[in-house]
Order: structure tokens, then C-alpha cells, then sequence
């Protein structure tokens, strides 16, 4: 939910390479050729949600996380997965069996060796986690080929397997930890740090260094200390005090930053706009979506850059698209096919029979509240009127999608593939019904995405379906919000689509 | 004296029963499928059963209501749906914070609203009593938030003097526990110690003019001990209002501990209300109403020490 809607929290892809790959980065070192350590003090806008990995959030729990786990991959700022704990993959030519070199010099923080055993315990683990299961959906087994070698065996084809993984839904656990249930109280992994016996739950955690980790020159930062505060007042307040050097940032934080010399770095997050759970129009209500002139007419409606310049005071972009704009699948000459333009709606409207507009009931929650005036209007200009059911932000989840149409903010995927699974074709709390197979064309090209070659051919069939499903006004998208952090000036971090707030290895001192 | 304490206890259970049942089926009712939420953008299908078969909410809600309410009873609040650690280990460990505070906060307003009440009730008119009801009407018509923030801006900001945000442990350091919890308290509090202040000051003038006063004045005793007969009947309404507001201040201390990042019942009160956290909704219910059974129970009985005529028989 955090990751999903505001108020919570209200995030550059890259095409998905199912290829081997390493890589490495340069930490600071001092004059005499050492590390230098700079003190870390976080403000993260909510609580670590388990300690245990497989219970775990992706949304802000990763600074936490990559703290005391070290994952099998990680990822970078273009969603593009990075090597951890596994060095190298690669990928069998009938994509169902991917095969990981591991890491042979890391142990666990208990003293357990890391090797092929522990890896598959803990990915079993992982697949059985009431959170960390959707990135295992379609793996068969996991197998311990030899002491640093695994494979993973795949039910069919799943090309967002190494994303998700990347994501932070590979974090290896020592197997006594597993067996013993302890890992929510008392995480025991191989990670940078280990959690300080001063930490106060819900307060403030502390982390104390581990010399000798095999990336220790990645994580310069002791000491570590990472505060939850879920209000951006008091975060800002706490920057602005010096207790810390690094926050989940708002625009009054952005407004601030040149005066104090922050740094400010922002990521594309979430889209806003209409989801049309009901576009086939199979219900009495839902008809008029039925027709793809009344979604197109909902979309020259709405004027996406003026949105942003109010809601969303100025922060994020305007486009009509659900793909992170400026990454892999997005188009950008798509956001020329819907300008505002009322009155090109009224006629859409018209030809689709329903000059004199409709009646519709749209769910409403306070999160949501900020657009109802808009949509008020906007939609009484068109003759629609619109009946707003109140419902608790709680409730919202489960009853937005029994309605024709409702106000979404929903998370995005770095990854185009991944873009295409939840966004489009696959069932999801907010899409439980894609409909795709009542757009013969639509269907077609996504079987295309599926079957295409990872890379180019990938991308390029990726944005054909992007154009079709935009044609088709699949959603009503009117601008993408963004996730922005500010640090002080020796810190610089690097946000990533899909995570509310970045893992330890997405920040770098500058300074 | 002992069959007031058993009333007192039993009747106490039976609101706590009372108030956690219907707790119990209004999140029930209000929230029907809590795993959408737990899950947030995890939700799928699939995940969406396995959390439901973890948590217990594919079973009817009778059968939920029966193993909970025998949980308590045994003083298991049960475990949270969010992760999955038992409520009142979790509650445990934020309630000090917040008792902290909150305690801070009403021993600031008994000790300071007390003097200015007694200051004033005994000098009505001067400019003390002046100073009491410009200060109840200023401090009444600030809000509590924006008091916060004025504070944390000059003292924390600023000066430096307090940290911005963040509690620290008394067992760490108790001068950095008392800088923690210093501006939160008095945000708290301000608005306390004037409705003590004012209601003392009102109690003390009405007894003034009794006839007992005039008697004990016409006996000759000197000063102290006409103020100490003074306080006796005087106080026992400020004393309520106090009792009253430590309750309402566990609950306005959501705000507050909002405002300096606490972390207390407030926000666990708020992480839970979004995430759909039943069994943390119902633990922290169990344990305010708790509260409120035992500052009521103390609150008879102090009234009952200081004035013999309140007393159950």
C-alpha cells in the first residue's frame, strides 16, 4: 500500500538483459590510499516492515535490509540487474534455466560459510514468503549444482525473475537463522553491517561495521544509523538540526536545499491518473467505457501539466503514458496524442452516443481527495455526473476496482517487462480483469513482448504494445510523481523506479 | 474499602470486554479483507492467500473473535498481521515513550497550573490573576501542532538547545532521555497548565467565600495552613480535570509524537489504522482502555484521601 498510494509515500529502466555480466564500483579513499568513513544518519519515512526478508517490503524498507543482508543481485538506477553475492548468470537459450557463479569468500554474520547450500535454502525460504514469493511465481526448483554454483529452474519463461531479484527479493539469510525463525527479531546475514545492540526498535537502528566484508570500500559510511520518521515536517526539521544527512525529501525540503547546500535527487515513482478497471464496459455502469472514444475523450479531458503545476506543485511529469517516462517502452511522441482539449472530448463523446454525458459512481478516499474537485468539474463540463462512495483509505484497495473507473496512484516498474506484466497483462488488485483478449491486437503484440529476444527486439515490441494500449486509451494516465531525497552535500543518491527509498549501494559520497 | 476496589475492578473488566468486542467487529466489519493492504503492490492472488492462511482471516469471524478474546485472557494480544511479531512485546516496547511524555507533560501542568491557580486564586484581580486568564485564552486558541513547531523552529533548529526530533532511552542517558522529551512535554502541557491554572483559580475563590474560611480566618491560623484547608476543597476538581486530561493526552500524543518522531503509541496507532493491522488496532485499544480503568481507579481513590466526603461507602 506504501508503495502504491500517497500519503504513504506516494520512482529509469533499462532493458532487461538476461545476460552474464559483473561489475564493481570505486569507493572514496583517502590520501594515504584507505577508506575514508563519513557518518551516515537516514531519515527513512517508515519503519523496517520484518527483519526477516521474506516478510519484508520493497517500498522503504531497503536501506534497512541492505544493511545486514548481501543480495545474489542488486540493481542499478536504470533497473538493470547488477552482480551481488552471485558474481556472474547466464540465461538457457529456452530462457527456463537460469545458472548463478557465487561469490566463495563471504560469510554469514554467525560465522556460517555462504555457498550453494545456503543459497538455495535461503531462495526456498524466499519463494514460501508471504512478500518475497511474487518474485518466484514461475520457478520450479532451486538447485545447489556445486559448492558455488546454483541454478534456477523455471516453470516457463519469466523475464522479470533478475529484476525483482535485483529489487531486493534475493537477500540470503544464514540457514541456522531460517530453521530457527528468528531472522524478524535477530537478522543474521553477510551484509556490510550488523544490527547494533543499541538500536531502538522503531526509534533509531544502529549498525556497526563489518571490516572485513567483501565490499566494505562500497559502504563508507560509520557510523550508519537509520531513524524512521513518517512525517516530512519532522524529517526536515531533523535535517535542518543536523541529526541527519539524508532524508526521504517533500517539495518544501526541495524549496530549502540551495540555501543549505543540499543535494537533491529525484526519481520517477508512481503514476497518476483514471485506471478503467471496467474498459470492456460489461457492466451497466461501466458501458459508456466499453467505447474507446469515451476513454480517448477522458483522456483529451484532463490536462496533465496543469495537474502537475497544481497538485503537484510543479514536482513531476506530465505524460499519458505508464511506462517511466525516458526509460525503456516509454514513447515520448505518445504524449502528443491526447492534448487538452475539451472540446475534441465533447465530440468524442457525441459520436459515441452519449452527447449528453453519463452517470457514473467513482470510489473516494482521502488520499485521493486533492483530484475529486477536478474530476468534479472536469467531468461536469462533459455532462458526466459523477457520484463520489467515501471509503477509508484501507478500504480503497478492495473496493476501487468493483467500480467502471477510479482515481489510481499506482506504483511503476523500472523494468519494461515487468511494466507490461502488472501494468497490462497480468491481473493485479487494481486490474483484476486486463480484458487484453477483447483486443485481439493488443493480445497479439503482448504475446510478441513474451516471445521477443531480450534487448532490442524486446524494447521495440514493448513500445508497439505502449502505442496500441495508449491508442486504445487503456488508462487515462495525466502525470507521473516522482520520489525525491535530500542529502547533504558529501552524499549523492541514486533513486530507483520500483523503490520508494534506495538501498545503501544506490548512495555515494561525493564529497 | 475493599468491596469499592472489587467494584471498581470488575466493572472495569466488563468495560474493557465491552469496548474490545465491539472494537473487534467494527475493524472486522470495516475492514473485510485486510491482506490487499498488508500486501500493497505484493498483492497478488496467490500471496494473497498464503498471507491470508498465515494470519487466520480465511477462518469465520466468530471463530477468529473466540481465539482472540481467549488470547486475552491469558494476556496474549496475539501477533501482528504486519510483521508478525506479538503485539504486546511491540506495544511494550513504544508505551514507555509515550507514558514519558505524557506524564512529563501533566506533571508540568499539575505543578505549574497548580502555583499559577493558587497565585491567582488567592490574589483575584491583581495582575497574576490577569496574567492566568489573558494566558488561558492566548494558550487556548494556539494550536497544539503549531506550538510544537514554533518550539522544535527556535529551540531544536536554532538554538540547538533540544534534538529536532528522535527519543532517547533513559537506561542510555537519562539527561539526553529528559532533552527528548522536554519539547514534547510542553507542547503538551501548555494548554493544560492554563485550564488548571484557571479552574484552581475559580475553585479557590468559590471556597474563599465560605463560611468554614471565615471561621478558620477568625480562629487565627496563620496563613499556610488556611491555604493547605484551601487546596483540600479546592482541588478535587482540578484533580478530575487532570486525571481527564492524562487520558486525553495519550491520545493527543499522537501528534506530537508525529511532530518529533517518537516513537511512541501514536504512530504505531497511525502505521497500523493504514496498513489495516487489526490485532495491533485491538492491542492498543486493550491497553488505553486499561489505562483509563486504572487513572479513574486512582483518581476515586485520591479524591477519597484528600476529601473524607467523596468517599464510597
Amino acid at each position: 500500500m506504501k508503495k502504491a498510494l500517497p500519503g504513504v509515500a506516494l520512482a529509469a529502466a533499462a532493458a532487461f538483459a538476461l545476460t552474464a555480466c559483473t561489475s564493481g564500483t570505486d569507493a572514496p579513499s583517502d590520501g594515504d590510499g584507505g577508506t575514508s568513513v563519513h557518518p551516515l544518519s537516514i531519515g527513512n519515512f517508515l519503519d523496517v516492515t520484518s527483519w526477516d526478508p521474506s516478510l519484508a517490503d520493497i517500498g522503504f524498507d531497503g536501506p534497512y535490509l541492505s544493511a545486514v543482508y548481501d543480495p545474489l543481485l542488486t540493481i542499478d538506477g536504470d533497473g538493470q540487474p547488477q552482480p551481488g553475492l552471485a558474481t556472474d548468470w547466464e540465461v538457457s537459450d529456452d530462457f527456463t534455466t537460469i545458472t548463478m557463479n557465487l561469490r566463495t569468500d563471504t560469510e554469514f554474520s554467525n560465522g556460517e560459510a555462504f555457498n550453494a547450500e545456503a543459497a538455495v535454502k535461503s531462495l526456498d525460504y524466499l519463494k514460501a514468503g508471504v512478500r518475497s514469493q511474487e518474485a518466484y511465481q514461475k520457478v520450479e526448483s532451486f538447485e545447489a549444482v556445486d559448492e558455488d554454483t546454483i541454478a534456477i529452474h523455471l516453470t516457463q519463461r519469466d523475464d522479470t525473475i533478475l529484476y525483482f531479484m535485483g529489487l531486493g527479493r534475493s537477500y540470503m539469510m544464514a540457514p541456522s537463522a531460517i530453521d530457527d525463525g528468528s531472522l524478524a527479531t535477530a537478522p543474521v546475514g553477510s551484509g556490510p553491517y550488523t544490527l547494533g545492540a543499541s538500536s531502538v526498535p522503531g526509534a533509531e537502528y544502529h549498525f556497526d561495521k563489518v571490516a572485513d566484508h567483501w565490499a566494505a570500500e562500497d559502504f563508507p559510511f560509520d557510523p550508519l544509523t537509520i531513524s524512521p520518521l513518517s512525517d516530512a515536517t519532522a524529517m526536515l526539521n531533523g535535517m535542518e538540526g543536523g541529526q541527519f544527512n539524508l532524508i526521504y525529501g517533500d517539495k518544501t525540503a526541495m524549496d530549502l536545499a540551495p540555501d543549505n547546500d543540499w543535494n537533491v535527487a529525484s526519481g520517477l515513482s508512481m503514476w497518476v491518473g483514471l485506471q478503467f478497471s471496467d474498459r470492456l464496459g460489461a457492466t451497466e455502469m461501466g458501458k459508456p467505457l466499453g467505447d474507446v472514444r469515451v476513454r480517448q475523450a477522458l483522456n483529451y479531458a484532463f490536462n496533465g501539466q496543469e495537474l502537475v503545476d497544481t497538485i503537484g506543485q510543479g514536482v513531476g511529469v506530465a505524460t499519458n503514458q505508464v511506462f517511466p517516462a525516458d526509460t525503456p517502452g516509454y514513447v515520448k511522441s505518445l504524449n502528443d496524442m491526447y492534448p487538452a482539449n475539451i472540446e475534441k472530448a465533447k465530440q468524442l463523446l457525441a459520436e459515441a452516443g452519449y452527447a449528453d454525458g453519463f452517470d457514473v459512481t467513482m470510489p473516494m478516499a482521502p488520499p485521493f481527495q486533492p483530484w475529486q474537485a477536478i474530476i468534479e468539474q472536469t467531468f461536469g463540463e462533459l455532462g458526466i455526473g459523477v457520484t463520489f462512495k467515501e471509503t477509508d483509505f484501507m478500504q480503497y484497495m478492495s473496493v476501487a476496482p468493483e467500480y467502471p473507473m477510479f482515481v489510481a496512484v499506482i506504483a511503476m516498474d523500472g523494468n519494461p517487462v515487468a511494466t507490461v506484466e502488472r501494468q497490462i497483462a497480468k491481473p493485479q488488485w487494481y486490474n483484476p480483469n486486463p480484458g487484453v483478449e477483447a483486443f485481439p491486437e493488443i493480445q497479439a503484440q503482448i504475446d510478441t513482448v513474451f516471445s521477443a529476444e531480450p534487448g532490442d527486439e524486446q524494447i521495440a515490441a514493448i513500445e508497439k504494445l505502449n502505442e496500441l494500449v495508449t491508442e486504445q486509451a487503456f488508462f487515462s494516465v495525466w502525470s507521473q510523481s516522482t520520489n525525491t531525497y535530500i542529502s547533504t552535500s558529501e552524499f549523492e543518491v541514486t533513486p530507483v523506479i520500483g523503490m520508494m527509498f534506495p538501498t545503501l549501494r544506490q548512495i555515494e559520497v561525493v564529497g | 474499602m475493599l468491596t469499592f476496589t472489587l467494584k471498581r475492578l470488575v466493572s472495569g473488566v466488563i468495560l474493557l470486554v465491552v469496548v474490545a468486542t465491539a472494537t473487534f467487529f467494527l475493524a472486522h466489519a470495516a475492514i473485510p479483507d485486510p491482506t490487499l493492504g498488508l500486501l500493497g503492490s505484493a498483492a497478488t492472488p496467490e500471496a494473497q492467500q498464503a498471507l491470508a492462511a498465515k494470519i487466520g482471516t480465511d477462518r469465520p469471524v466468530i471463530v477468529q473473535f473466540g481465539d482472540w478474546i481467549a488470547g486475552l485472557f491469558r494476556g496474549d494480544l496475539g501477533d501482528s498481521w504486519k510483521n508478525f511479531q506479538p503485539v504486546g512485546a511491540q506495544i511494550a516496547l513504544k508505551l514507555p515513550v509515550t507514558l514519558s511524555v505524557v506524564t512529563a507533560a501533566v506533571l508540568l501542568s499539575a505543578v505549574l497550573g497548580g502555583l499559577l491557580g493558587v497565585l491567582a486564586g488567592l490574589r483575584p484581580g491583581t495582575w497574576i490573576d490577569k496574567l492566568v486568564k489573558a494566558g488561558a485564552v492566548i494558550l487556548f486558541a494556539l494550536p497544539g501542532f503549531w506550538v510544537a513547531l514554533l518550539l522544535v523552529m527556535t529551540f531544536a533548529v536554532q538554538l540547538k538547545w533540544f534534538p529536532a526530533v528522535g527519543y532517547v532511552q533513559p537506561q542510555e542517558s537519562v539527561g539526553g532521555w529528559l532533552q527528548s522529551i522536554t519539547l514534547p512535554a510542553i507542547s503538551l502541557a501548555l494548554g493544560a497548565v492554563v485550564m488548571i491554572a484557571e479552574q484552581l483559580r475559580n475553585a479557590i475563590i468559590r471556597a474563599d467565600g465560605l463560611d468554614y474560611m471565615r471561621t478558620l480566618r477568625s480562629r487565627g491560623l496563620p496563613q499556610w495552613r488556611i491555604v493547605v484547608h484551601l487546596l483540600r476543597n479546592s482541588a478535587p476538581p482540578s484533580l478530575t480535570i487532570l486525571a481527564l486530561m492524562f487520558v486525553g493526552l495519550l491520545s493527543g500524543a499522537i501528534i506530537v509524537e508525529q511532530i518529533f518522531a517518537l516513537p511512541g503509541i501514536g504512530p504505531l496507532t497511525q502505521a497500523s489504522s493504514q496498513n489495516g493491522d487489526i490485532p495491533m488496532l485491538l492491542g492498543i485499544t486493550v491497553v488505553t482502555v486499561v489505562f483509563v480503568v486504572i487513572i479513574n481507579f486512582l483518581l476515586d481513590i485520591l479524591l477519597g484521601w484528600i476529601n473524607p466526603k467523596a468517599r464510597v461507602k
